[in-house]
């Protein structure tokens, strides 16, 4: 036998025993877990395990104690590893910094590769709209009913159409992530004018694709890949000097990727942008003296994706901004950094568990008066907006960019 | 007074004598099992489980065979609490390419009997891609399989075999005394630690599988048996670090190897003649680190892992003197005793894990002759409790609301016996409480082990369902299982105290010599809830701190 007939033979075992070999990059994570000392902190943080209870998610803990152990029974983990919505609250309060959301995808990537009739039919479906179209959303069907969908949204909001701009060499590349490009596009279109207000040298791309993170969290490591690389190529043939997006998500898995891939340039949210690159002074001068708008008390809601993934450094920018706008009054919720339950693809097959989630959400934005809710994410927004109003609450739900768009002077 | 009119009494619950209890039981002797202890509490206890082809011993060809013949056997009647495990043994050096020849051929001959390929060489980037801890300056790579078992599971069940095969199996009750009556022994004395009575049973033949104390059960007899003892010690890695086991030269020369093993990685052995009791042994400063740094020339970022614990052993070699550990013989003698002048008695020297049920044979054919009937042993063609069936996890867990992982895990120790266990969920629905984390354990086993496994205490508890061995060390899970046993044993509130007391004790036993890195910060959560909340060292108990347990 030869050593290749000799390898492919030794492959083919590693898949009957179950065994993906850890690659190199995900030793620092394994690593992580082993400091798990069993305390217990993170259960008690855990949104999830809060809203649906111990037996149902077993939480933070059992995942780095019991279930990420030992790779060949990996696959019975599927009933509790899909349930975490990688909020990353755990790790955050953890004595040790076990990165819980890290090795969550790692189990979910073998789970994937060697049984995925247990991956739930629910994100099998994304995946496969994933694979077709390179978005985590299915395109419109009708281009023209696209149009249409989104000058409803400008209109009911406000917000002037601006055309798109695609051109080589600008300053930044706008991201605005699949859902705002293909769901809530009111949110891609407030973005433009903000960024049009500012005069920032900006483009789009040609051809939107997905950054990858959907398929790294089910588990899809090689479309995660693909996609990534594909994003890379875009850029690099767009020759931007630094990305901006309105996703929470996007942000943190393009900041991600971009470090590992070595885009060598940075990689923003709309709201870090602004607030460093465009300034306050020039956000106030925009936005604290228009008298058009009546006063009003909003409440944010921090996407963990940002927060935690990221740097909590951003929804201090986000406040920033917000009460250098005329009229505006923050109140903050007991809650604001509390998971939406929409992470972690949750939503897509155990809808039930996403929506307890986002309950304790709405018990604190309720309780502290404000008007309006805001949030620098279209995914966040639209978890909570849909719950508030099952709710029957009064609240009305903006994403940060559409709030501001809507209070620049228009041009 | 118990029963007596024995054919034979096995002394020693370790692999062999569990192994053998079942032969004679099987093939229909009147036998009593007495161990000192609980089952496996000693040799096979510190073991890594692997079932071995023979890897080691090369230069010993029918030894090769015969582990390579218990490995088909093994698989035949225990498949349910077996894995196999793809290892490397990856080459820095070119002199050493050709012992590893040496050694493919000797081995492959054999691979195919067992399910098994035969040696494969790999070029070092596919060694580096199955392993990306191995240093990559590795030259090529040898590749083959061996099997492992649980080795508590694997004692207990041939116990219980034996048991259900009309055996009397009586676990700490300690021979102190073998009657020999006209050269031939007559019956055994034994202390009973359970009930503190001192019994007897008449037998017409005893065999003795003592291991390490086999030299001292003989001389109870008036026999004598020389045995080299040699200590082994293994470094337990919390999780499975490595994504196959790895096999390289110590620092002198000998092979060691890191085994991903259930949900651990062990690090072994040491070989180091000893004198020391047996009992009270713990790992070595010196064998810890010999291990680390032997293992870290093919693992470079070793010392990096967490270690749980270390766990220590002692293998009773047959008695070859004056040659290094490694060129005594890996088989074993059945030692008849009628020679000099004890007729009835039969000892063991030697032997390894895969060997035990060959051992148990051999000792059995012998007692056969001895009792003068005709027999045949069946004890590679039975299957042990639990193989009846495949058990099909996934939809019992939706049945019985049980995570699928915990169910998992049960089935890997059990087999169909889970059905049993979850009878009891059917009848008590809040026994699918976890009550170790780590593992995990759920009420049910821990009450459907006490009620049919006869455990005495939180760490025969430990070695029948894992309880207490992730990677903290049974800092939850100590309190809810003594409860449990408590109540199901009746217990005092001194017992009980004192038992939660002797199992920290042994977990401590194993954790202290290694402590160091992550283990330090869960020492100090496990220390916090023992004295800082149970108070536990404030405590006053007829408890006797153990010779490794330092008093302050």
């Amino acid at each position: 036998m030869t050593e290749e007939e000799a390898f492919e033979f030794v492959k083919n075992t590693l898949k009957e025993e179950r065994i993906t070999p850890y690659h190199k990059n995900e030793i620092e994570i394994v690593h992580s877990v082993e400091g798990c000392i069993n305390c217990g902190l993170c259960i008690n943080h855990c949104p999830v395990v809060a809203a649906v209870g111990v037996d149902r998610f077993t939480g933070p803990r059992s995942i780095a104690v019991e279930l990420s152990r030992s790779p060949p029974e990996f696959w019975s983990t599927a009933d509790k590893i899909y349930l975490c919505t990688g909020c990353g609250t755990c790790r955050e309060v953890c004595p040790k910094n076990v990165n819980v959301p890290e090795v969550v995808n790692l189990v979910r990537a073998r789970i994937f590769e060697h049984r995925p009739d247990l991956v739930p039919k629910g994100l099998h479906m994304v995946r496969e709209i994933i694979v077709e179209h390179n978005l985590a959303f299915e395109p419109w069907e009708d281009p023209e009913e696209k149009v249409e969908s989104r000058d409803v949204r400008l209109e009911r909001l406000d917000i002037p159409y601006t055309e798109d701009i695609i051109k080589k060499n600008a300053e930044v590349l706008f991201y605005p992530g699949c859902q705002a490009e293909e769901r809530a596009q009111e949110v891609r279109e407030a973005a433009k004018v903000v960024l049009n207000y500012f005069d920032v040298d900006y483009t789009l791309l040609d051809d939107m694709s997905c950054c990858g993170l959907p398929s790294a969290l089910m588990g899809d490591d090689e479309t995660s890949q693909r996609l990534a690389g594909l994003l890379k190529e875009k850029v690099a043939g767009l020759g931007v000097k630094k990305v901006v997006t309105t996703c929470a998500g996007c942000t943190s898995n393009i900041s991600d990727i971009s470090l590992q891939d070595q885009w060598s340039i940075p990689v923003y949210h709309m709201v870090e942008y602004l607030a460093e690159e465009v300034g306050l002074d020039r956000l106030k001068q925009a936005l604290g003296s228009s008298k058009e708008f009546s006063e009003v008390t909003v409440t944010v809601h921090d996407p963990c994706h940002l927060i935690r993934h990221t740097s909590r450094r951003t929804m201090q920018d986000a406040i920033e901004i917000l009460k250098v706008i005329s009229g505006v009054k923050v109140a903050i919720s007991e809650a604001e950094d509390s998971c939406c339950g929409g992470g972690g693809l949750v939503a897509y097959h155990s809808k039930d568990v996403a929506d307890s989630v986002v309950q304790e959400n709405l018990i604190s934005i309720d309780k502290t008066g404000a008007e309006r809710l805001v949030a620098p994410c279209p995914l966040c927004t639209a978890q909570i907006e849909a719950n508030l109003f099952k709710s029957g609450s009064s609240v009305e739900v903006d994403d940060l960019m559409v709030f501001i768009a809507q209070r620049l002077p228009k041009k | 007074m118990s029963e007596s009119d024995f054919d034979v009494v096995v002394i020693g619950g370790g692999s062999t004598g569990t192994a053998v209890a079942r032969d004679c039981a099987l093939r229909g002797f009147k036998t009593l099992l007495l161990e000192r202890d609980d089952i496996a509490s000693a040799t096979v206890g510190t073991c890594a489980g692997m079932i071995s082809s023979g890897l080691k011993y090369m230069d010993e060809p029918e030894i090769v065979d015969m582990c390579s013949e218990e490995v088909v056997h093994l698989n035949r009647i225990a498949r349910h609490i077996i894995m196999k495990n793809p290892i490397l043994t990856p080459i820095l050096e070119l002199s050493d390419l050709s012992t590893g020849g040496n050694f493919a051929a000797e081995y492959s001959k054999r691979a195919e009997s067992r399910d098994v390929p035969p040696v494969m060489f790999l070029e070092p980037e596919a060694a580096l891609e199955i392993e990306p801890l191995l240093n990559p300056d590795l030259i090529s790579s040898l590749y083959f399989e061996e099997y492992f078992i649980d080795p508590f599971r694997l004692c207990l069940l041939q116990a219980l075999d034996a048991q259900e095969n009309g055996a009397v199996v009586k676990t700490y009750c300690e021979v102190i005394d073998i009657v020999v009556r006209d050269s031939t022994v007559e019956s055994v004395t034994f202390y009973n630690r359970v009930t503190g009575e001192i019994e007897s049973a008449t037998t017409k033949t005893i065999i003795n599988a003592g291991g390490p104390w086999a030299h001292k059960i003989a001389a109870q007899a008036g026999a004598t048996l020389d045995l080299r003892l040699n200590k082994g010690a293994h470094v337990i890695l919390d999780r499975r670090v490595v994504n196959v086991g790895v096999i390289t030269k110590a620092v002198d020369g000998r092979m060691i190897y890191l085994f991903p093993h259930e949900n651990t990685t062990l690090l072994g052995t040491t070989a180091l003649d000893t004198w020391e009791d047996p009992d009270t042994l713990v790992a070595t400063h010196d064998e810890i680190e010999y291990l680390l740094k032997s293992i870290e020339w093919i693992i470079p970022s070793i010392r990096e892992a967490r270690i749980i614990r270390t766990m220590e052993g002692v293998r009773p070699l047959v008695p070859t003197w004056k040659v290094p550990e490694g060129e005594v013989t890996r088989g074993y003698e059945v030692i008849d005793h009628e020679s000099e002048g004890v007729s009835g008695l039969v000892s063991f020297t030697g032997g390894k894990l895969v060997t035990c049920r060959h051992m148990a044979e051999a000792a059995t054919d012998l007692i056969s002759q001895k009792l003068g009937v005709e027999s045949k042993c069946t004890t590679h063609e039975l299957p042990l409790p639990g193989m009846e069936s495949d058990v099909d996890v996934l939809s019992i867990a939706k049945e019985y609301d049980i995570s699928q992982h915990a169910l998992e895990r049960l089935r890997a120790r059990r087999g169909t016996q889970i059905m049993e266990i979850l009878d009891l969920v059917k009848e008590h629905s809040n026994w699918r409480t976890t009550i170790c984390t780590c593992e995990p354990v759920i009420e049910a086993e821990i009450r459907y082990s006490i009620r049919n496994e006869f455990p005495q205490t939180l760490n025969d508890l430990r070695r029948r369902v894992r309880l207490g061995t992730g990677p903290c060390q049974g800092t939850f899970c100590t309190y809810k299982a003594a409860a449990i046993l408590a109540d199901e044993l009746d217990l005092t509130g001194e017992d009980y105290l004192v038992d939660i007391l002797d199992f920290r004790a042994e977990r401590w036993k194993g954790i202290r010599p290694p402590m160091r890195g992550p283990q330090l910060a869960q020492e100090e959560v496990a220390q916090g809830l023992y004295a800082c909340v149970g108070n536990l060292d404030q405590i006053e108990t007829e408890y006797d701190p153990k010779p490794w347990e330092e008093v302050g």
